[in-house]
């Protein structure tokens, strides 16, 4: 009796000190995780003068200056930039990306197969493959530093991420849905955008935020490829780390302009995020 | 096939086939048909391209991805033969003079070993970090949704944001990581600068937003998993370090598989931490060969010598490629 007793204390002494360990890990990498994150913060809302001093002011009158600053500056004009390329590259992978990854979900060829491991060949890719002959092609064709050229660069790992992505989606969706409409006098064309496409409407929409959020970021080849009228806000934080590293308050401003519509849209495709990650559930 | 013929057939009498039907029939989307005639030869049109839709509704798409993709890796290879010069392009087959002069150049065989490092190194230390992150995320404790949803931040900072900060973090003399040594009473070391801590640097920055993209694809595998064999394994009196050998360890094999090829790729596409960070330095103690490509392309103009580079990469790449094109057969 008395074992046992003994027994059940010390486990349920052992199993309180693991629940502490285990909080107290997450706290401590917790701090590792914000670390960047306040910096980012306690720097943007900071005087120039007083941000970057040793030691850090934790405490002080937050100042909005250099957001306004920037807006009213040729940031702007990235963020405009940005918004557009994001726009439009995204529009593009949906409106081809979708119909082809609907037409892989219902074919059984034999080369299909073949073609979803190309796409994720192509996504994974790493993005200099295609920067540097991409280069040469825009040079020839004295494309270097428009839109069009940096939305086709965009598709490089928008349309393969958007076919692979709304093909599982589209899996998703039995295919009697297909049949069944088409019995009922729908054409292909019809049943596809009158039965399916809405179905499948929450995932591709959680595609769309995905993608959005991948141009929205992109930052190398929008860096080689920009001009200063096409320059997104990424290349123009870059501008500020080699132009002016001593104003970190207006550089840790824009890092912010850059990453909150992120944190925004991941908040609204929360769900679809981990399957976003997983490649569009590639391990199920 | 007979299956299409048959519906094919079955649409020929439908509302759906405009012009056939005749003006009383109306379309799905509500609009009235329009009369016979000339539409005649469209509804045959139409018809005969609904017919092809699941040939001709992907076109564009493969179209573009393979313009976008196969035409550049195409081209690239031939370029990797040429001494193709952005500032001047005129250039000249060259044969396999880039390919020799990349065997032999010392900075090759550095760039190429800061690639196994970096990606090795931040491969074991983020896969350890993250499986360990999930274990932790995974228990049903109070408050724990909020450690899950802070966990993602980092995946939410584009990478050059976080490059920004990390540079600034690092700085020797008034970042904030040597404020908090010199508060302790550590040596502050001179970490972008020093070619001892350069690259562990540059590790730390990028298992910031590995280690948690680790963590949540294992935390998605093990709320999937199912319960019962842990819970059969506890009343059978194993201890929890069993438990996670014996039963969740294997239960997690193919999630594992995936989230270790999949930062594998990224780690060896990684690019703007090297850029912001550190610049590739000092001297080539953080030059990987995927900046060395960026430098020499866009830096130093020698392109072709670039492409030539770039093909190395695609097959330094092969053996991470080879083993995400079996996970992806067996999830099949």
């Amino acid at each position: 009796m008395a074992s046992t007793v003994s027994f059940t204390l010390t486990s349920r002494r052992r199993r309180r000190a693991g629940r502490f360990l285990a909080t107290a890990g997450l706290v401590i990498g917790l701090l590792f995780i914000l670390l960047p994150i306040f910096w980012l913060l306690e720097t943007a809302f900071q005087k120039p003068r007083d941000a970057f001093t040793v030691p850090p002011h934790f405490i002080f009158l937050p100042t909005l200056e250099n957001f306004r600053s920037l807006v009213h500056g040729q940031f702007a004009g990235s963020l405009l930039h940005s918004v557009i390329l994001m726009t439009g590259s995204t529009a593009v992978a949906l409106l081809l990306g979708v119909p082809a990854g609907y037409a892989l979900s219902r074919s059984r060829f034999r080369g299909s197969r073949a073609i979803t491991a190309w796409l994720i060949g192509a996504y994974i890719t790493p993005a200099l493959i295609y920067i540097v002959p991409l280069y040469v092609i825009y040079q020839q064709l004295g494309l270097t530093g428009s839109y069009l050229s940096m939305i086709l660069y965009y598709e490089t790992f928008q349309m393969p991420f958007t076919i692979f992505m709304t093909r599982g989606y589209f899996t998703d969706i039995p295919r009697s849905f297909d049949e069944s409409a088409w019995i009922d006098g729908c054409s292909r064309w019809l049943a596809f955008r009158k039965v399916i496409l809405p179905l499948a409407l929450p995932g591709i929409a959680t595609v769309a935020i995905l993608d959005a959020i991948g141009a929205w970021g992109e930052y190398f080849g929008a860096l080689i490829f920009s001009s200063p009228s096409t320059e997104t806000a990424p290349v123009a934080i870059y501008q500020y780390v080699g132009l002016d590293v001593s104003n970190w308050s207006a550089l840790a401003a824009a890092a912010l302009f850059v990453v909150v519509p992120i944190m925004v849209l991941t908040a609204v495709a929360q769900r679809g995020l981990v399957r976003g990650i997983t490649a569009g559930g590639l391990i199920g | 096939m007979a299956r299409a013929s048959s519906s094919d057939a079955t649409r020929a009498a439908t509302p759906a086939d405009r012009g056939v039907t005749g003006q009383a029939a109306a379309t799905l989307d509500g609009r009235p048909v329009p009369g016979r005639g000339g539409v005649a030869v469209l509804a045959r049109i139409r018809r005969w391209l609904d017919r092809r839709f699941f040939v001709l509704a992907p076109l564009p798409g493969f179209v573009l991805v393979a313009a976008v993709t196969l035409v550049p890796i195409v081209l690239g290879i031939y370029l990797s033969f040429t001494n193709y010069q952005p500032i001047h392009p005129t250039y000249q087959w060259s044969g396999l003079v880039n390919y020799r002069g990349l065997v032999h150049d010392p900075q090759v065989h550095q760039a190429v070993k800061n690639t196994v490092i970096f990606a090795g190194f931040g491969l074991v230390i983020e896969m350890i970090l993250g499986v360990g992150l999930a274990l932790l995320l995974a228990r049903p404790a109070r408050g724990i949704s909020v450690f899950r949803t802070l966990y993602v931040l980092p995946l939410m900072v584009a990478g050059i944001a976080s490059a920004v900060a990390w540079r600034a973090l690092l700085n020797t003399s008034s970042g904030w990581i040597n404020y908090l040594f010199s508060v302790v009473g550590l040596p502050q070391p001179n970490w972008l600068a020093s070619p001892h801590t350069a690259m562990p640097s540059v590790l730390l920055a990028d298992v910031w937003s590995g280690a948690p993209t680790v963590a949540i694809i294992v935390l998605a595998g093990l709320l999937a998993m199912h319960k019962d064999p842990v819970e059969a394994a506890r009343v059978d009196g194993a201890t929890d370090w069993q438990i996670f050998l014996r039963i969740t360890l294997p239960a997690l094999r193919p999630v594992l598989a995936f989230a270790a090829v999949f930062r594998l790729v990224d780690l060896f596409r990684q690019i703007a931490l090297f850029q912001v960070v550190t610049g590739g330095g000092p001297g080539l103690a953080t030059t990987v060969l995927n900046f060395f490509v960026y430098q020499t392309t866009f830096v130093f103009g020698e392109l072709g010598y670039g492409a030539a580079l770039a093909v190395l990469l695609i097959v330094m790449m092969i053996i991470p490629l080879a083993l995400f094109a079996r996970l992806a057969r067996r999830s099949a």
